[in-house]
């Protein structure tokens, strides 16, 4: 039942969904979707606590405000060179504000063979890909107001189409950066479609604001696999802890494909990710891998979806996190076997270790299982640190906060060492030691 | 090297530790032989810091420093080793990693310069090779998995390492065959020296053989009650703890 404030919210975005129309005029095709979207957001309510989907994570803070857009500023290339992550060959796509800035990107003539990279507009006009079209008519009709409000506004998606059998070595690597006094809202939006038997790996990577002031990430990112394709998809987040973000990941995997996700959520004031897979045809395999390292009044918020339609598919789900402070940590992983996904292997494993009297961790696995030939298991666990460890380690010489900082890296590293590129282990590696040093 | 008066020590509101007296000097070492749950292990836990003992009165004087007023990584640092009864199993922590920050860090504690890469490994290579331990030992958790006289061989690395002035060693020898406990004492013995001490908690008058006490003391019931030179050990093995254990319930 729409209440009147949460309906008052919805104005506000449908007033910035004007202004945006005023200043900017897309392509036609994705003009009409994101009318298309913007009239069914206007119909819409944003979720409370009552609804079941958000019982843990309140968007009151975040919806009630009045966002602006991001507007088009630019940063040094110094600031990026300081950004980057070290020994990382990558592909660099580089937003500020939300806005995408090709000065400091990789200029498309660097972009490798057997990558094809288009703006949304021009791959929806282009008619390339029925899949991309075909989603987005689905995003406008979700029945997640963000992933509408995401369509709506996004126009500076990208859509990456990794060719047949093409094994694109370097990452693509998507740097956000925000910067300056205002506060502002800016709607990523990332599509992959990896076709038969190519290999893939892309970053999302939010990066720490300068200053203050809070900005709401509403993200989407949308991946195909088709047969035998392997992608490995990092999201790192490390934003200020004004920041606010709402993800939204949907994987669709054909027969034989394999996806790694690696999540890593260091920042942010409220967060709250989607991470859904769809398993279309047999034999896949995924791996979805987080981390969450939050302390103050943070607040993450994982949900997880692994649908197993079909038999024979392979999953695998590891989330770890240290929660400290007044933070709260929530992981949701739900894992649906259907009736025909016989032969089901899905693991789920959700650890935290819980450091402080007000530190919250609500960890929920839901396995609905409507098939009787498979192999299932999740655990769920909330613990302290070992201080009979700690004592060890003590013992021989390690002061404590040395003795402890171990002992949480080592918890942590468990999924870091998951990560296949060695440049981006060791840089998530001194963020994440940083950070417990300093806790 | 270490005076312990009239030591008293309680966990959970249990009185364990009784009033022990003990006086280790330079180069000595001494035994400690005593009945299960007799308070050997509480002892050796209390001089190392541990925080869920209670001292309830008394006082340990080491190297001219109150004892008990140390942390317990400076206790490490001033040299204070206790090679434990069951060495804690720290999962995603490498062997290499650890014995790199703790040597590193005692360095440091101590004004010395930190290793670099190269004598690290150097170093421990040395000593890994003189206890004819696996160098793929290193790439493995601490103790994770290590069967028992493998977690012993490893605290025995760590002390090698660590070289302390006063090593306490807590049932080292438990469980080990005749091979393993010989590199156990080897590894002592290459440490004597007339500025270092050890105390050895046993059971077994075996041990002994290969690492020869100054002094056998007999621990029971939070008490040492008695003590003497290495015949004790023998007299121990031959006749058990009962005829102590009398002599203490007539005496008490
Ligand atoms: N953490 C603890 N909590 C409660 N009781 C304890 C604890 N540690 C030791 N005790 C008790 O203190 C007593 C002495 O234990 P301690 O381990 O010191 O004996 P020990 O002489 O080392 O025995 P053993 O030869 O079996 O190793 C025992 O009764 C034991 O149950
Ligand atoms: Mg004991």
């Amino acid at each position: 039942m729409p209440t009147a404030i949460a309906s008052e919210h919805i104005g506000h975005f449908i007033e910035l969904y004007e202004k945006a129309k005023a200043l900017s005029s897309p392509a036609p095709k994705l003009a009409a979707l994101q009318d298309k979207a913007a009239a069914h957001l206007e119909e819409m309510r944003f979720p409370t606590r009552r609804d079941e989907d958000w019982k843990y994570t309140s968007v009151r803070q975040i919806v009630s405000q009045n966002w602006a857009l991001g507007k088009a500023t630019t940063l040094s290339p110094e600031h990026i060179e300081n950004a980057a992550i070290k020994d990382l060959d990558d592909i660099r796509f580089v937003f500020v504000n939300g806005q995408f800035v090709p000065a400091l990107s990789t200029p498309a003539s660097q972009w490798p063979q057997g990558l094809t990279i288009k703006s949304l507009a021009d791959a929806l006009e282009g008619e390339d890909s029925e899949w991309l079209s075909a989603k987005l008519e689905a995003h406008a009709m979700h029945d997640n107001p963000f992933v509408v409000m995401n369509t709506a506004f996004g126009q500076n998606g990208w859509y990456m189409e990794v060719q047949k059998g093409a094994v694109i070595e370097k990452p693509v690597h998507l740097m956000m950066f925000s910067t300056g006094e205002e506060a502002f809202v800016q709607f990523p939006q990332l599509w992959v479609h990896a076709q038969t038997g190519s290999e893939f790996s892309v970053m999302e990577h939010y990066l720490p604001k300068e200053g203050n002031t809070p900005h709401f990430t509403c993200a989407v990112s949308c991946l195909r696999l088709e047969a035998n394709a392997h992608v490995h998809h990092y999201r790192l987040q490390r934003e200020s802890d004004t920041a606010f973000q709402i993800n939204f990941c949907e994987v669709e995997q054909e027969r034989d494909s394999v996806y790694s996700s690696y999540a890593t959520d260091l920042g942010g004031a409220i967060v709250r990710n989607n991470q859904n897979v769809l398993l279309e045809q047999s034999n896949t395999e995924t791996h979805l891998n987080g981390i969450y390292l939050i302390n103050g009044e943070q607040h993450v918020d994982n949900q997880t979806f692994m649908d197993h339609a079909v038999p024979h598919c392979n999953s695998n789900e590891l989330y770890k996190g240290i929660v400290t402070g007044k933070a709260r940590g929530v992981f949701n992983g739900k894992v649906l076997v259907r009736p025909d996904a016989q032969k089901t292997n899905a693991f789920q494993q959700n650890s935290t270790l819980l450091l402080s009297p007000d530190a919250i961790m609500d960890a929920k696995p839901q396995l609905e299982i409507f098939a009787d030939d498979v192999k299932c298991s999740h655990g769920a666990t909330i613990g302290q640190l070992d201080e009979s460890a700690v004592f060890y380690l003590r013992s021989r010489g390690l002061p404590l906060r040395e003795a402890r900082t171990l002992l949480q890296f080592a918890f942590l590293g468990e999924v870091i060492s998951n990560m296949p590129h060695e440049p981006v282990r060791n840089f998530v590696e001194k963020l994440v030691h940083d950070k417990l040093y300093n806790h | 090297m270490l005076s312990i008066k009239n030591l008293h020590a309680s966990v959970e509101g249990n009185e364990i530790l009784k009033g022990i007296n003990l006086e280790v000097n330079p180069g000595e070492v001494h035994a400690i032989m005593g009945p299960n749950g007799s308070g050997k292990s509480t002892l050796a836990n209390v001089l190392a810091g541990r925080e869920e003992y209670e001292v309830t009165e008394g006082s340990v004087i080491y190297k001219g420093e109150d004892l008990l007023e140390m942390d317990v990584d400076e206790r490490a640092h001033a040299g204070v080793f206790l090679a434990f009864q069951y060495p804690v199993e720290i999962p995603g922590v490498s062997m290499a990693t650890f014995l790199k920050e703790a040597i590193n860090a005692n360095r440091r504690a101590r004004g010395q310069q930190e290793l670099s890469p190269v004598e690290m490994l150097k170093f421990i290579r040395s000593k890994t090779k003189l206890l004819g331990m696996d160098e793929q030992m290193l790439k493995r958790s601490l103790n994770e998995g290590f069967s028992g006289g493998e977690k012993k061989r490893n605290e025995m690395l760590q002390m090698a390492l660590l070289e302390p002035s006063l090593a306490i060693l807590d049932e080292t020898d438990s469980g080990l065959d005749i091979d393993a406990l010989k590199v156990v004492a080897d590894s002592v013995n290459a440490l004597r020296s007339p500025d270092r001490s050890f105390i050895v908690v046993t059971h077994y008058q075996r041990l002994l053989n290969y690492i020869v006490p100054d002094f056998v003391h007999v621990l029971f019931n939070g008490r040492i009650v008695k003590s003497g030179g290495k015949e004790l050990a023998l007299q121990l093995e031959e006749k058990g703890y009962d005829w102590i254990k009398e002599e203490n319930a007539v005496a008490g």
